[in-house]
């Protein structure tokens, strides 16, 4: 049975800027009445089963919470239409409508009651909202003695055991410590098995994806995706790391902008514009670094997994006997991860063209999330240092994989 | 409408707590709690009765009693308009978070300025007895104008608390606005004094419950229940009207504040 159905929904916000609320103001400053239309929801289409568990994930500030807010009716679309069939029950904000000076069961009655129950309901229920609460030897005491957390603990048990047929609930669930946390997501799935009907906003993916069966993915007002939860959780953090990536890149290209005059003769300054630790008598010159991706475009970040190309350009300003080409990579605490060079490879060069570049083909980027640096080195067979460049290139590494380390190792687990 | 109504009586529960809370916690904190209920009316008593019995000579009978039982009633009526006011504004946390109707919220102001009243009469039964008002059968009527009254106060009420949300400015106007009214009904005064302008004075739809107050209870005859059965129908007019308006702006509600 459909018991929420979404149709066409839109929502504007006007912003004012300078709104006069006072009846002189109104008159005084007609034109200050200026303001910004603000779409906060585009045609919202979306229909909910009984009984379904639906998360709805999004960037700050793409409707989620205005969406909530729709289902409850504190506000109405400006057009489409919303149809809720059964009692909701919102969490949007705990609390709402406690009275310091009145008791933890007055509260309890008044705030119940908010929620549309009567008296009889509330006196069948208040056993089980106390209970909940873990507040036995502080229920008849003013709200306002509380802590935070007693005081969160209370108002969720409430909202929790109101009975509803629809719950929504906006980012409220880091209540208590950790077993009132894991208290209320017990209860959650109970609920969920009585066929309460969830909708759940929250950025912590890991809770949307152990409780939700079907996530809705908001972006910029619309609906970006819906499906299963696994999948577009997955999707959405792709497009956030690619999101997050995009402002690495511009940021850093910005910053390279500004050293172009500079660098073109020699890398004597890293991409955030320090000096770089940089020694050798420059028999061999190293011009430039650069980190391609497969198709050959200059890229500051990376998946992990990602094939990448470390091209090192040069020019020989005198002829020697043996070169030798290295590659370095640390990360950002200044541990070596990676280094090696043509000699241990195995590979003699005798003689290099006066101008070149060599290209250090990596296959698969083997990085977990962070930040790496590159350094690159000429020089001969025995060491002695033709041009050593430290921390000459910087990347960033941005994965959906959450394990710990440096690398990712690939595994597989068997459990006998 | 229909709808709307039926669904406001499923929380009636709430309009029940809050109008408890209101009168639990308004004077909570203060040395003398809920006596200030009882303690507020009698000190206006004092000093009007001072002013117009002593300074201005105002030539009635047992006036502090006159004045009594027509204070309490504006009281009533005075209290609950302006506190109706400011109320959907005030209670903005709980407007802007939780769904509920949203009149529950004026409703229960003037639910509890009825209370008031009513725990009043309980000093006003012993005064009559003490300054010997012959009590008649039209006391039977009190009920009644007291319901009018009621359905007046949440008409004015229910009109003003949504108003308030798109004009901050009514909750000040009004202070003054209800002073001037207060002047304009016969409360510290005889309607005798006003014979010649009566018919004016019949816009004010305080002014024949007023009358039938002082009516029943100082003069201990029968109200005039023409005047009152108009007063009825405005009164209910007038709710039907604010409660319309009411519902059609409440749907901003939590935009606007």
């Amino acid at each position: 049975m459909e018991i929420i159905s979404v149709k066409d929904v839109c929502k504007k916000y006007r912003i004012f800027f300078d709104k006069g609320s006072t009846l002189k103001e109104r008159l005084l400053f007609r034109n200050r009445n200026s303001y910004e239309e603000r779409v906060i929801l585009k045609d919202i289409n979306l229909s909910i089963e009984k009984g379904e568990t639906i998360g709805l994930i999004g960037e700050n500030g793409c409707g989620k919470s205005t969406l909530l807010k729709l289902m409850t009716k504190i506000i109405y679309p400006d057009t489409g239409s919303l149809i809720i069939r059964g009692k909701v029950s919102s969490l949007l904000e705990l609390g709402a409508g406690f009275h310091p000076d009145m008791t933890g069961r007055e509260n309890i009655y008044m705030n119940a009651s908010i929620f549309g129950l009567s008296k009889a309901q509330i006196d069948m229920k208040i056993k089980s909202i106390i209970d909940f609460s873990e507040l036995q030897d502080h229920i008849d005491n003013p709200v306002r003695t509380y802590s935070s957390g007693m005081y969160m603990r209370l108002a969720f048990s409430i909202a929790i055991n109101v009975q509803a047929e629809i719950l929504l609930i906006d980012e409220i669930l880091a209540v208590g410590d950790t077993n009132f946390q894991k208290k209320c997501y017990n209860k959650l799935k109970e609920l969920k098995k009585e066929k309460v009907t969830i909708i759940l906003v929250s950025h912590d993916l890991g809770s949307v994806e152990r409780l939700c069966n079907k996530v809705v993915w908001l972006n910029e007002g619309k609906i970006q995706e819906e499906g299963t939860a696994k999948k577009i959780i997955n999707s959405y953090l792709q497009f956030m790391n690619e999101k997050q990536a995009i402002n690495v890149e511009s940021s850093i290209s910005e910053q390279n902008k500004n050293q172009e005059k500079s660098s073109e003769k020699e890398i004597l300054y890293n991409e955030a514009g320090e000096k770089i630790d940089r020694w050798g008598e420059q028999e061999i010159q190293i011009l430039g670094v650069n980190m391609l991706d497969d198709k050959k475009n200059v890229k500051h970040h990376f998946n992990c997994g990602d094939g990448a190309t470390i091209n090192i350009e040069y020019k020989k300003n005198k002829d020697e006997e043996n070169y030798v080409f290295g590659v370095g990579i640390q990360n950002n605490d200044g541990n070596s991860c990676f280094g090696v060079n043509t000699s241990i490879d195995g590979i003699e060069i005798k003689s290099i063209k006066s101008t070149g570049n060599v290209e250090f083909v990596i296959e698969e980027l083997p990085f977990l999330e962070g930040a790496y640096f590159i350094d690159v080195a000429v020089h001969s067979v025995d060491g002695r240092a033709y041009d050593y460049a430290k921390k000459v290139y910087q990347f960033n590494v941005i994965t959906a994989v959450k394990a710990e380390g440096i690398v990712n190792i690939k595994h597989e687990w068997i459990i006998n | 409408m229909f709808e709307n109504i039926v669904e406001l009586f499923s929380y009636k529960e709430m309009l029940v707590n809050l109008v408890r809370k209101e009168l639990r916690t308004r004077y909570k904190g203060s040395v003398l709690g809920f006596l200030w209920t009882f303690i507020n009316p009698l000190l206006q008593l004092i000093v009007y009765s001072l002013v117009f019995a002593t300074i201005m000579r105002m030539n009635v009978k047992n006036y502090p009693m006159f004045l009594f039982v027509v204070l309490l009633p504006w009281i009533f009526f005075q209290n609950s308009v302006l506190i109706s006011t400011g109320c959907i504004v005030g209670n903005k946390d709980l407007v802007k978070k939780v769904y509920f109707p949203r009149e529950v919220l004026p409703i229960a102001v003037a639910t509890s300025g009825l209370m008031n009243l009513l725990f009043g009469f309980v000093i006003v039964f012993p005064c009559i007895f003490i300054f010997h008002i012959k009590i008649t059968y039209s006391i039977l009527y009190l009920p009644i104008i007291i319901l009018i009254e009621y359905i007046l106060t949440l008409g004015f009420s229910i009109l003003f608390a949504c108003l308030n949300v798109y004009f901050r400015d009514l909750e000040h106007i009004l202070g003054i606005f209800m002073m001037a009214w207060f002047y304009l009904t016969p409360v510290i005064y005889p309607v005798d004094l006003i014979l010649p302008y009566i018919k004016y004075f019949y816009i004010n739809p305080m002014t024949p419950i007023a009358i039938a107050f002082r009516d029943i209870l100082y003069y201990g005859s029968s109200p005039d229940l023409l005047s009152l059965l108009i007063t009825f129908i405005a009164g209910l007019l007038l709710l039907i009207f604010s409660y319309n308006v009411f519902k059609r702006l409440e749907r901003n509600f939590a935009e606007e504040i």
